[in-house]
């Protein structure tokens, strides 16, 4: 579903992502990890049209999506969650995910009917499913951190998308959380059918829910493979896992 | 509970408006002139505020699509003839237009340098309109505007401005309260995010400018309307400071704290004058006082005061979590 | 020497370096306002005020050391040191409370304390013009461009705008404190972070660009009448310039000024009644091929 091959970006001479590439799926769940630094959440900028790469290229179902306005690749049904929380902050809940409901159903433009009659029903509907129905009428600076990064998948959800962008979406969150927040992404992909891919540092969440992995060192892609695959690999296993090979099933 | 606040709310307004309505029967010409001064003013900070308020642009020079306004309509009416009701609504029109070339210039950069970019736009266009005396007066303006007989009187100015202003008003918060106003206020909050649900944040921003342009113009007209004079300093920066100063102190994250904050400045300006000559030393220490005591402006400190702590933002609170700007 | 005056008259060459001595003063003020706004990140409202501080200041100095040469000198270190006190002050007791919260609320601020200053020119100094006399070295005239008259003052100012110039490039880029300034220009939370006491390194970088803007105040005062009203003008022209330049950088404030007094020496000769409207035109027309500015901006 979404190809991203030879993805280079450099800011004042500092190779930031070097030749990286990634294939996603339909319908997979996908992790990228790496060091901090990485570049991941710069990929992930490329990917979403807020970077433009020094070269190569993103491909969406086939189609070349390279450059594009952010907005332009939302509206392909492209969306993300950022690592920084990153919400509108003197806004309720409710009027977060209502402001991506209504970019989705292209009302934006309309300037005079009452916005509280429009898009009531889908918004309620994303702020149930993701567990945040009780808390809708909160101003959204007022809730706790965890609560805020799952409104920011809310707001991500708002779009309708095929194609879900998560930038560790469980950083900073407690155990408790956590799990939520795994049952959270569990569930869209199986019960919405989205195609999800993500970066994260918990290494068993990634394990737990990822179908493949796709490791970054330096800006450059080093392996991309199932969780076997990378968790036996040598060079992952230098760079950042650290891990023994006991670790390693044959 | 939140059913007796809403009755009493809608009762204030009755009664407001009812008292606006008799006002010129029982105070003396001079206040009913002022009324008219105020409410025009309170309508220029209003459009001010809303790209500024809600739309998160910083519009550092406002007053230039007031002064537009007016003077397109005072030079039509004496210059070339045509008759009021037309070069009225030619003012607002070309507030607008005015305000679209700006914006077409302007709105590729954000915040500061957007400010500062329209400043200098709007200081050009200032400069000509001082210079050129064959047109539009120069540093003297133009006096003595003739208007239709049921505008020349004062309670005709007034009950004129009422009306429109409470039109205009009635409009931008119908339009801050639709669709486009969530979203624009999405844009205010955060911009990055705005365009990764799809928003085309400029082209938005854009009509915010045109809007408020628009509305700043009918204020201009109405200037031209209670007053019958215009003159540069209309268009001159102070002016725009002023205005932000008027949404600032009022609230300017409310709708109707612009309103109030141009009630105040006016009267205490009036008042003040009456004793001494140095309003402008008053103003800057109110202003100092406000930025750092009442951040949220009258408005913002009363709604703070009556809504529970998850209904608001505290502005101390906010800055921690606001993502890297500029 | 007489073929340039054969492409350009030497009336027009006098004019010229007329408007450039006029310069000089422009970019000493506007240097200081883009140093504060550089590192700062403050439009400093107050810039023009304090400018008109330092003039009104250089009269009284001048004016209790006797009116001569001695009061000229007096108060070309008197005033400035005065402003950058003042400076000081509102910067120590009012700004260092509001960087973290908005560029709108430091804007507001500064134009606050120009309404201030403002009024306290008018209480302390009265509303009449005031003048402070050329110092007798510099009084009078050296015949240059072809025999045209052109006025010693002018020439030492010509002389003072290089100096200062230099002066400043030592002090950010050759001092502690400057190479401190500009990193904090850039990345505020590291400088911070690194133990750096940041708080007094901003409080030096607007110091010395309010003491820049007394400065210009004194160089200026013996040119023209001291009056109220000198802030409004000079304002509008030194964010003009500095906008032009681009944000924060000191070449691009000089670059700034030397387009803007230029412009206006030029088209006033050209176009007397609209000549004035040139420099403004010529700001729109850089602005709209480069919108962040000539030069490279600090952040």
């Amino acid at each position: 579903m979404l190809r991203a091959e030879g993805l280079t970006k450099s800011f004042s001479g500092f190779r930031a992502v070097n030749n990286a590439t990634l294939h996603v799926k339909k319908g997979e769940i996908v992790a990228v990890i790496g060091p901090n630094g990485a570049g991941k959440t710069t990929l992930f900028n490329l990917i979403t049209g807020i970077l433009r790469p020094d070269a190569g290229k993103v491909l969406f179902k086939g189609e070349d999506i390279t450059g594009l306005r952010p907005y332009e690749v939302c509206r392909k049904r492209i969306t993300r969650s950022f690592q920084v929380v990153n919400v509108f902050s003197r806004l309720t809940v409710f009027e977060n995910v209502r402001v991506a409901v209504l970019s989705r159903e292209r009302k934006t433009w309309n300037l005079f009917t009452p916005a509280t009659k429009i898009a009531t029903e889908e918004t309620a509907r994303i702020l149930d499913s993701v567990g945040l129905g009780a808390k809708a009428t909160r101003v959204s600076a007022a809730l706790s951190h965890g609560d805020r990064k799952v409104l920011e998948i809310a707001v991500a959800l708002g779009g309708n998308p095929e194609f879900l962008i998560l930038d560790e979406p469980t950083a900073g969150m407690s155990p408790e959380e956590t799990s939520r927040c795994i049952d959270l992404i569990k569930h869209l992909s199986e019960q919405l059918g989205l195609t999800i891919l993500f970066c994260e540092h918990d290494m068993e969440l990634v394990f737990a829910i990822a179908n493949r992995i796709m490791v970054m060192v330096r800006g450059a892609t080093i392996i991309q493979g199932t969780c076997e695959e990378v968790r036996c690999n040598q060079a992952v296993q230098d760079a950042y896992l650290g891990g023994s090979e006991a670790e390693c099933l044959m | 509970m939140v059913k007796a606040k809403k009755g009493v709310g809608v009762a204030i307004w009755i009664g407001a408006i009812l008292l606006l309505l008799v006002l010129p029967l029982f105070i003396a010409r001079f206040y009913v002139y002022m009324a008219a001064i105020i409410m025009l003013f309170g309508l220029l900070a209003t459009s001010n505020n809303f790209p500024l308020g809600f739309g998160g642009i910083y519009q550092f020079h406002h007053a230039v699509f007031y002064g537009v306004g007016a003077y397109t309509t005072a030079v039509m009416v004496t210059k070339f003839g045509y008759p009021f009701w037309v070069s009225a609504i030619a003012g607002p029109l070309m507030s607008a237009f005015i305000s679209l070339v700006m914006g077409l210039i302007c709105i590729r950069l954000s915040k500061l340098y957007f400010g500062m970019l329209q400043i200098s736009l709007g200081s050009l266009i200032w400069v000509i309109v001082y210079r050129w005396y064959s047109f539009t007066g120069g540093d003297d303006g133009i006096h003595g505007i003739t208007l239709p007989d049921v505008l020349s009187s004062y309670s005709g100015a007034y009950y004129f401005t009422l009306i429109v202003t409470g039109l205009c008003l009635y409009c931008m918060y119908r339009i801050i309260k639709s669709p486009y106003g969530i979203v624009l206020q999405g844009i205010r909050d955060n911009p990055v995010r705005s365009e990764m649900v799809g928003v085309n944040v400029r082209l938005h921003q854009l009509l915010a400018l045109v809007i408020a342009g628009f509305f700043a113009g009918v204020a201009g007209i109405l200037f031209v309307v209670v007053d019958n004079t215009v003159f540069p300093d209309m268009l001159f920066w102070a002016l725009s400071m002023e205005t932000i100063i008027m949404c600032l102190l009022g609230g300017w994250l409310t709708f109707m704290g612009p309103m109030l904050g141009a009630a105040v400045i006016m009267a205490l300006r009036t008042f003040v004058s009456a004793y001494t000559v140095y309003w402008a030393l008053v103003l800057g220490i109110i202003m100092v006082l406000v930025i750092f005591f009442l951040p949220n402006g009258i408005l913002g400190w009363f709604t703070g005061k009556f809504s529970s702590r998850t209904e608001r933002v505290e502005e101390h609170e906010f800055k921690n979590i606001r993502p890297e700007t500029d | 020497m007489d073929l340039i005056y054969s492409i350009v008259p030497p009336g027009v060459l006098c004019q010229v370096f007329v408007g450039l001595s006029r310069t000089v003063i422009l970019f000493i003020v506007s240097s200081g306002l883009s140093l504060i706004l550089g590192v700062l990140r403050i439009p400093n409202v107050a810039h023009g005020s304090l400018y008109m501080i330092g003039a009104f200041m250089a009269f009284s100095i001048s004016t209790v050391a006797g009116g001569g040469s001695a009061g000229f000198w007096l108060a070309l270190v008197g005033a400035p040191l005065a402003v950058a006190l003042i400076s000081l002050i509102a910067e120590r007791s009012l700004f260092q409370y509001l960087y973290e919260r908005e560029h709108l609320m430091l804007l507001l601020l500064t134009f606050a304390l120009s309404l201030v200053f403002g009024d306290l020119v008018k209480l302390v100094w009265g509303g009449e013009y005031k003048s402070v006399p050329v110092p007798r070295i510099f009084q009078g005239f050296v015949p240059l461009f072809g025999g045209l008259p052109f006025p010693l003052y002018n020439v030492f100012l010509l002389f003072v705008g290089p100096v200062v110039a230099v002066a400043l490039w030592l002090f950010v880029n050759k001092t502690k404190i400057g190479k401190i300034a500009r990193a904090a220009a850039v990345d505020r939370e590291m400088v911070g972070a690194v133990g750096i006491n940041v708080s007094w390194v901003f409080a030096s970088v607007f110091v010395v660009g309010c003491l820049l803007a007394g400065l210009g105040g004194v160089l200026v005062a013996p040119t023209v009448s001291v009056t109220l009203g000198m802030d409004h003008t000079l304002i509008i022209e030194a964010f003009l310039i500095v906008i032009m330049g681009g944000l924060g950088n000191i070449w691009g404030a000089l670059l700034g000024a030397l387009i803007f007094g230029l412009t206006q020496s030029l088209g006033i000769l050209i176009w007397p009644q609209f000549g004035i409207i040139f420099p403004y035109l010529a700001v729109v027309v850089v602005l709209l091929f480069r919108p962040t500015g000539l030069l490279k901006s600090t952040w």
